[in-house]
């Protein structure tokens, strides 16, 4: 099925993921993934916690403390789980980190030039990004303050999050992996970040979101869900099976399947 | 004009002291001592503490030319263009002082600074026309016996600054010495003596420029006297080229509630020792140490620092940042000293180092010692590594090449230290020499 997609939309940017199996620190942590999100399409990953939901996002971009130990990752009929993270954006793959890192002393302006000029691949004057960003900024309700400070530096949770939709804005990629950007974030942010993000999501976006739990699903419907345990994908289906989560719970579901209970030392959360 | 010849001996200490226009007569006595001490002090042993890290005992300073003069100019336009560049862009100034080799070439100072009572000459010019200037206070904060070095700075400086500022004179503009060497196999020996009297107000930028030589040695001191209640931001640019040697020694005297925040940028010369010193004896003196480094290829960098707390309610706070690249290796070595008697003290000591390659090498040594039995606050931190992988993961999955995200995260390393710096043409100077250290290529280990 997987080829099928792809010689059938070579004009679509869709990222395949195929058998992939990955570990950390010689832990296998993805045990047999397989995944198609096209562009335009919107996945969501729901599942407990430390069933490889941030490795599966980490590996796609390629952090290298990840080993792909078989399988493959194709974006654009090319395959990609050789190539360098840059590499994978400079193609059009953009992560939103879980956890985003601190950069001291680089102005999210900066770093966002310098991140715009390498996935375009063109110079841009700095008044005409600028104009650029403020077009974003005011799309996103991001205040001016925000991208004159040193990045993610003394952010607050919601910051961290907004910043992560705004270079997903700017940089606009065909493929997003949005991980667990609902995360750590109270109502209000919450439902700016979401708002955010649903104003992004169209023809030209295609997003893998990655979420622990449904109330993101609130403010995005995603085409597909699939629920990951263990390293795997143990089902999918449409947007319904959300509900049916909320009902039953990763351990209702669990017991449906015929899976073992979760053993309680993995019960972490994921790594960063 | 003198013929000193080779090595630093008797014959040529006499040759120089006979030369014409040289500044024997008052300080002739003076240079004698420090000839003598220089003959009986030995090599600095890399068994001290003071000079474990650099190792001089096969220093051959027989090889180096004591003095080498060069004709003086009239006015900026009989400088020679290399000097003119080498001052660069600084901006507006109230003040300029070319030494080029051995000779101060011009000494110039704005005549709104000179009718307030402002003095900026040459030391040699001071020495002939107002020795007792120099009393108390050439060799008084840096004796001459400090080291073998200093010994030999003591008894063999040519040139040098001078500036003196009245009480409640305010200097806007800041003052700009150049020290510039192009005569390979020359020693020099950069000396500035800055006094600020009570409420005066100053900048001084200090710069050491020369092309790549096959070798040269230039022994340094730096001497502040900042007078109560006064504020003196002091730079220092080290901009040598390979084949130098430098050392340098400076030590700032801080009166009552004096102001002393330096600026130390050492980015040249093949070994730099650099030791840099405040003693806060005044009761609420603040002092601000600055220092930032970046080593390539061979480069061998000793940093020591000391904050000197002897008066009560004062203030210190000393931040180097490193970046180290190729087989270069740095040391940082730095004491918090709080007296006996010196009450509610503030010290912090930070520094820190990233290494680009995995040759490359830093150390950092703090060091508190707190003689009084009063609360203090004092923090020290330090830190030596690579790039962090998560900041790089960051910036490469948003599409920025390596060289790019290295270079992004070395300029944010030291905008901490740019942030701190007020005179936008330092921090521009600042910038360029950092973005030229990016841009070197990097040698193969």
């Amino acid at each position: 099925m997987a080829t099928e997609t792809l010689e059938k939309k070579t004009d679509t940017a869709t990222l395949e993921v195929r058998g992939l199996h990955a570990s950390v620190e010689g832990k296998e942590i993805l045990k047999g993934i397989d995944l198609v999100v096209p562009q335009g399409e919107v996945h969501a990953i729901m599942g407990p916690n430390g069933s490889g939901k941030s490795t599966l996002a980490n590996v796609i971009m390629g952090r290298p403390s990840y080993t792909v130990t078989a399988g493959q990752i194709v974006f654009k009929g090319q395959e990609i789980t050789k190539l360098r993270p840059d590499q994978r954006a400079q193609l059009g793959l953009f992560l939103a980190f879980q956890y985003p890192t601190e950069i001291p002393g680089v102005s999210v302006v900066n770093f966002l030039r310098s991140a715009y000029t390498s996935v375009k691949g063109e110079k841009v004057s700095a008044l005409a990004f600028r104009k650029r960003l403020k077009e974003k900024m005011a799309m996103l309700g991001v205040e001016d303050q925000m991208v004159a400070r040193y990045v993610n530096q003394g952010f607050s949770g919601g910051e961290k999050k907004k910043n992560e939709v705004l270079q997903l804005a700017v940089l606009e990629p065909d493929i997003a992996i949005l991980d667990e950007t609902d995360s750590g974030l109270d109502i209000d942010s919450l439902k700016a970040v979401a708002e955010g993000i649903q104003r992004l999501i169209g023809p030209d976006l295609g997003v893998l979101l990655i979420t622990h739990y449904q109330r993101i699903l609130n403010y995005i419907t995603p085409d597909r869900i699939h629920v990951m345990m263990d390293g795997r994908i143990v089902l999918s289906g449409g947007p319904e099976l959300a509900h049916e989560l909320e009902q039953k719970g990763y351990e209702g579901f669990r017991s449906d399947l015929g899976l073992e209970p979760a053993p309680k030392e993995t019960a972490k959360g994921g790594p960063a | 004009m003198p013929e000193a010849g080779i090595g630093f001996k008797r014959e040529a200490f006499d040759a120089l002291m006979a030369g014409d226009g040289f500044d024997a007569g008052s300080l002739h006595r003076f240079r004698e001592r420090a000839l003598a001490e220089f003959e009986a002090i030995p090599m600095p042993s890399p068994e001290t503490e003071e000079w474990r890290h650099t190792d001089l005992r096969e220093f051959d300073l027989d090889s180096y030319e004591a003095y080498r003069e060069e004709h003086p100019a009239d006015t900026l336009d009989d400088v020679k263009p290399d000097l003119l560049e080498a001052v660069g862009d600084v901006g507006d100034r109230a003040g300029l002082s070319i030494q080029h080799n051995s000779t101060v070439v011009i000494s110039h100072l704005d005549p709104e600074a000179a009718a307030k009572g402002v003095t900026f000459a040459s030391l040699d010019d001071i020495a002939h026309t107002r020795p007792n200037l120099l009393a108390n206070r050439l060799h008084a904060a840096v004796p001459s016996d400090r080291s073998r070095f200093t010994a030999l700075h003591a008894a063999f400086r040519t040139g040098g600054t001078f500036v003196h500022v009245p009480a409640g004179v305010k200097v806007d503009l800041p003052l700009q010495s150049l020290t510039y060497v192009d005569h390979d196999g020359l020693a020099v020996f950069p000396h500035s003596v800055i006094a600020l009297e009570e409420g005066a107000e100053l900048t001084f930028i200090d710069r050491y420029v020369s092309p790549d030589l096959g070798r040269a040695l230039s022994d340094a001191v730096v001497e502040i006297y900042a007078g109560p209640n006064s504020r003196l931001r002091y730079v220092v640019l080290q901009e040598w080229g390979q084949g130098v040697t430098h050392l340098s020694v400076q030590r700032a005297h801080l009166d009552r509630d004096a102001e002393v925040r330096t600026l130390a940028v050492a980015f040249g010369a093949s070994l730099g020792r650099a030791e840099a010193e405040s003693l806060l004896t005044g009761d609420g003196s603040t002092s601000e140490m600055l220092g930032v480094y970046f080593g390539t290829g061979e480069q061998h960098f000793d940093h020591r620092s000391i904050q000197d707390h002897v008066g009560s309610q004062t203030s210190s706070d000393l931040l180097y940042k490193g970046v180290m690249r190729d087989r270069s290796d740095a040391v940082y070595s730095g004491t918090v000293v709080i007296r006996q008697g010196a009450h509610k003290c503030n010290a912090y000591q930070t520094n820190r180092n990233i290494l680009l390659s995995e040759t490359a090498k830093a150390h950092s040594i703090p060091n508190l010692e707190i003689l009084s039995n009063d609360p203090v606050k004092c923090g020290h931190a330090a830190s030596v590594g690579p790039v962090d992988e998560d900041v790089l993961f960051y910036l490469q999955s948003r599409g920025i090449p390596f060289e790019e995200a290295e270079r992004l995260v070395v300029f944010g390393f030291f905008q901490e230290v740019l942030d701190r710096v007020t005179l936008p043409e330092v921090k521009g100077s600042l910038e360029r020499a950092i973005a030229a250290e990016l841009e070197r290529e990097p040698e193969e280990a």
